[in-house]
């Protein structure tokens, strides 16, 4: 039991200066904005976090396993048209939950099966399935529309703490899926995939559960995103791409697979979805956002080499 | 075993050709008028725009990169050209040269990063996109600008001996590209580039200015591309690109050149784009939903990749 708590606080290693950023921006924001110190305040800030941090989370689960996954906010898109479109079936709002995250793994699994056994590079795969999920929304739905039922929609992004609630899940499940031996296969198939395979991980397979994961929690974003709005629209996901990439990098989830925890993908996630709010609040345009995550993921991922150089010429 | 490596290259890159005699032979026969001169004039034209951008892609890709930050530097050359004209410039020359300047300065910027600073080309460009197209919106706003450049507006229209402005320039710079990339020195680092940055380096490549060239290159070809996107269509406005970072990947894969990079030939991707304008003008024929157009493309790009290589170690 020492060993598991030495092991968790060594892979807290590297995240201390962004807890710290983050507890810095999250004092300010509370400063400014005290309303988020009540229970409504809170649970309202966790619901515009909440699609983030799957997003996040789905991305850093095919960071982990060495790939990289473009099509997420294609998925976002598909996944909020599908459930827009399919709560009002025979089936209703259980019918139409079910159809939205099965359609996400069942995706998710599929784009795997290429990258896995295919042995094609995720970037290119991904790339081309962004835009075959892309016009797959757009048949469904060619412009905003579907309705989500409103009891639904007040069940998950009204005045109830159920985005918290779902968080926890989400944490405790990933802890459970991390000790089964496909939840270490993803890890360790990221970190040295000849090693894991030579040593009896079936790394093929989990590879392919990662990719239905990612997609199973990318289309939960995207069934809680048309909640919150109320209606489906197929290209609501397109910022999540880069924000999902973003927020895995700030939390120093590697590109090479293998690096990475939850909880700094979440607290990436975390901070970028306080900065959007820091800046929404400042009354800059919208677009501004594109903007500065462009600029954190390169000086993020810069840093490293930028002090190797300052220390060469010190 | 040098030669068997060359005649499988130039196998790939003629297999587009002659995929796209037999869809002018079998469409002409079917559908009246697709093969006559004029229209397959208009398809040329077309393709003219993706195979400029397609020159810095493949020359990145050969390089063992990927630019995706081309569609936003081809929508800054279309909204930046009426900016930066000025008055004394009656032929309209320094506006394109101003243009070309802004798009190679982007590509640079581009090959910093990756070059000098260690950032995933994909992290790069991606970044470099994301910030572009922000910073699109705040300075164009949401309206449209007309070319009244006089050159421009001659290379939109005009033809000499039958053959349209636009094509011509597109054969004369893919002329340049190709006795550049298989007759120079310069151009067979960038093939030892791709297939191993390491040893390249330690036989005396120097790699980051080769990497810095060959994005500035990318960022100039998709000024090009702009340029003419915007001669032909009359208009510019922001999203004017986009439809051009799928093509411009999908023409490099269809063209025979590995996504890995070390293997390739810009000659292949002049094939990719005219093949791609084609099976666009066929879907249009059929169907013209965008959806549908979409989801083609991408089953396109996935089908053609057994052609384009594997991952190695996986």
């Amino acid at each position: 039991m020492s060993l598991y708590w030495a092991i968790q606080w060594r892979r807290n290693e590297g995240l201390g200066a962004l807890f710290l950023v983050l507890a810095g921006f999250l004092i300010l924001y509370a400063i400014l904005f005290p309303g988020i110190l009540s229970i409504g305040g809170a649970g309202r800030f966790v619901q515009n976090w909440f699609p983030m941090a799957l997003v996040a989370v789905a991305q850093a689960v095919i960071m982990l396993t060495g790939g990289i996954d473009l099509s997420i906010g294609a998925m976002v898109g598909l996944g909020s048209v599908v459930a827009a479109t399919s709560m009002g079936g025979a089936f209703g709002i259980a019918g139409g939950t079910a159809a939205t995250l099965g359609m996400g793994a069942a995706v998710g699994a599929a784009v795997g099966v290429i990258v896995s056994i295919g042995r094609y590079p995720a970037i290119i795969v991904t790339l081309a399935t962004s835009f075959i999920i892309g016009g797959a929304a757009l048949l469904i739905l060619p412009r905003p529309g579907g309705a989500i039922p409103p009891e639904l929609s007040e069940f998950l992004a009204g005045d109830h703490p159920t985005a918290v609630l779902m968080l926890i899940l989400l944490i405790l499940g990933w802890k459970l899926y991390q000790a089964t031996p496909l939840g270490m296969g993803l890890v360790a198939g990221g970190d040295n995939p000849i090693g894991a395979y030579r040593s009896g991980v079936a790394t093929r397979t989990a590879r392919i559960f990662a990719y239905a994961l990612s997609g199973l929690l990318t289309a939960c974003a995207g069934l809680y995103v048309a909640a919150q709005t109320g209606s489906g629209d197929p290209v609501i996901g397109q910022p999540f791409t880069l924000a999902a990439i973003a927020a895995a990098v700030l939390g120093g989830v590697s590109f090479l697979g293998g690096q990475g925890t939850l909880r700094g993908a979440l607290a990436g996630s975390l901070l970028m979805s306080v900065l959007i709010n820091v800046m929404f609040f400042m009354n800059l345009p919208p677009v501004a956002q594109y903007v500065v995550q462009g600029l954190i993921i390169v000086i993020t991922v810069a840093l490293p080499q930028l002090k190797r150089m300052l220390r060469r010429i010190a | 075993m040098r030669f068997r490596l060359a005649m499988t290259d130039t196998t790939r890159a003629a297999l587009p050709y002659g995929l796209i005699v037999l869809l002018w032979v079998v469409a002409g026969a079917v559908l009246p008028g697709f093969a006559k001169p004029g229209h397959i004039r208009y398809m040329i034209e077309l393709a003219a725009v993706i195979g400029l951008v397609g020159i810095g892609q493949t020359l990145v890709v050969i390089g063992g990169g990927i630019d995706l930050s081309v569609a936003a530097t081809i929508t800054v050359a279309a909204i930046v050209m009426p900016l930066v004209s000025f008055a004394p410039d009656t032929t309209g020359i320094g506006a394109i040269v101003l243009t070309l300047a802004v798009a190679g300065g982007i590509g640079a910027i581009n090959g910093i990063g990756i070059g000098y600073l260690g950032l995933p080309p994909l992290i790069m460009t991606l970044a470099t996109a994301t910030t572009l197209q922000g910073l699109l919106v705040i300075i164009a706003g949401g309206s449209a600008v007309t070319v009244n450049n006089p050159l421009l507006v001659w290379l939109g229209s005009a033809r000499i001996i039958g053959i349209p402005v636009d094509i011509l320039v597109w054969a004369a710079i893919a002329a340049l590209c190709l006795a550049w990339l298989h007759g120079t020195r310069t151009g067979a680092t960038v093939f030892a580039l791709g297939t191993n940055p390491l040893a390249s380096r330690l036989s005396g490549v120097a790699e980051r200015r080769v990497t810095l060239m060959l994005y500035a290159v990318s960022g100039l070809t998709a000024g090009c591309a702009g340029l003419l996107l915007l001669a032909m269509n009359g208009q510019g406005y922001v999203g004017i690109g986009d439809p051009y970072l799928l093509s411009s990947i999908a023409a490099v894969v269809l063209g025979g050149t590995s996504i890995l990079g070390g293997r390739g030939t810009y000659a292949g991707t002049i094939a990719g784009a005219i093949l791609l304008v084609t099976m666009t003008a066929l879907i249009t024929v059929v169907n013209a939903s965008a959806g549908w157009r979409s989801i083609i493309l991408g089953c396109l790009i996935l089908g053609m990749l057994p052609l384009s290589g594997r991952d190695q170690n996986r």
